[in-house]
């Protein structure tokens, strides 16, 4: 079994409800390829490190997916994103035999992050809001 | 007794990773992260940071990866 965490960030302009439409969108994306999505993280909105296309703040999303036969529609998923210009950030990386190394050099503890979906509800921004692509 | 000549100690370092029990460094963890970028925001290296060399690969992973999705700078300008 494989896992990956998906986190991206989304232009902070994009109002929360087509955020919540746009991962909805991606989640249908990776649950169709036969992934399952275990946990889902949803930050809201965060000060970024330095400025991206001039903006100064992002809304992150994270989520936790796992596969059990390794096939995954990740690549297509990140294609998306690239073509999306409201997200400015897109990361996948596969956790599986990180995690796994890290267990096995400490059996008892779980010092694993747990992946809990909680849910951040910042102010709704009302900006121009615009069609996903 | 013993070193009378040399007066100061040079504090061991330890790896804190080794110490705290921390095998998977995440790099959602800006916390941890930003204990190893000081002020210009570069990669502490390990000589300064004690850290060992298992624990330094992943570390210079994780902080990598936190700097795309700009949770920790690049540089401060």
């Amino acid at each position: 079994m494989r896992t990956y965490e998906l986190m991206f960030v989304v232009d902070p302009r994009v109002s929360d409800e087509d955020v919540v439409t746009m991962t909805q969108e991606y989640r249908n994306m990776i649950t169709s390829g036969g992934s399952t999505i275990t946990a889902e993280e949803n930050w809201g909105r965060r000060k970024l490190a330095y400025t991206i296309n001039k903006l100064n703040e992002g809304k992150y999303v994270l989520f936790y997916v796992s596969s059990e036969n390794g096939k995954t529609t990740l690549p297509e998923v990140e294609h998306r994103m690239r073509q999306n210009e409201k997200i400015l950030r897109y990361l996948t990386v596969r956790t599986d035999e990180d995690l796994k190394r890290a267990a096995r050099r400490q059996p008892a503890a779980g010092t694993t992050p747990a992946p809990t979906g909680e849910e951040t509800a910042p102010a709704a921004e009302t900006g121009p809001n615009q069609e996903e692509v | 007794m013993g070193r009378a000549r040399k007066v100061f100690f040079r504090r061991r370092k330890v790896c804190k990773f080794c110490a705290d029990k921390i095998d998977y460094i995440d790099y959602k963890d800006v916390k941890l992260l930003q204990q190893f970028i000081p002020e210009r925001s570069k990669i502490l290296p390990r000589r300064i940071s004690g850290t060992c060399a298992n624990h330094q690969r992943p570390l210079q992973q994780a902080i990598k990866r936190a700097r795309h999705l700009a949770l920790i700078p690049f540089t401060t300008d």
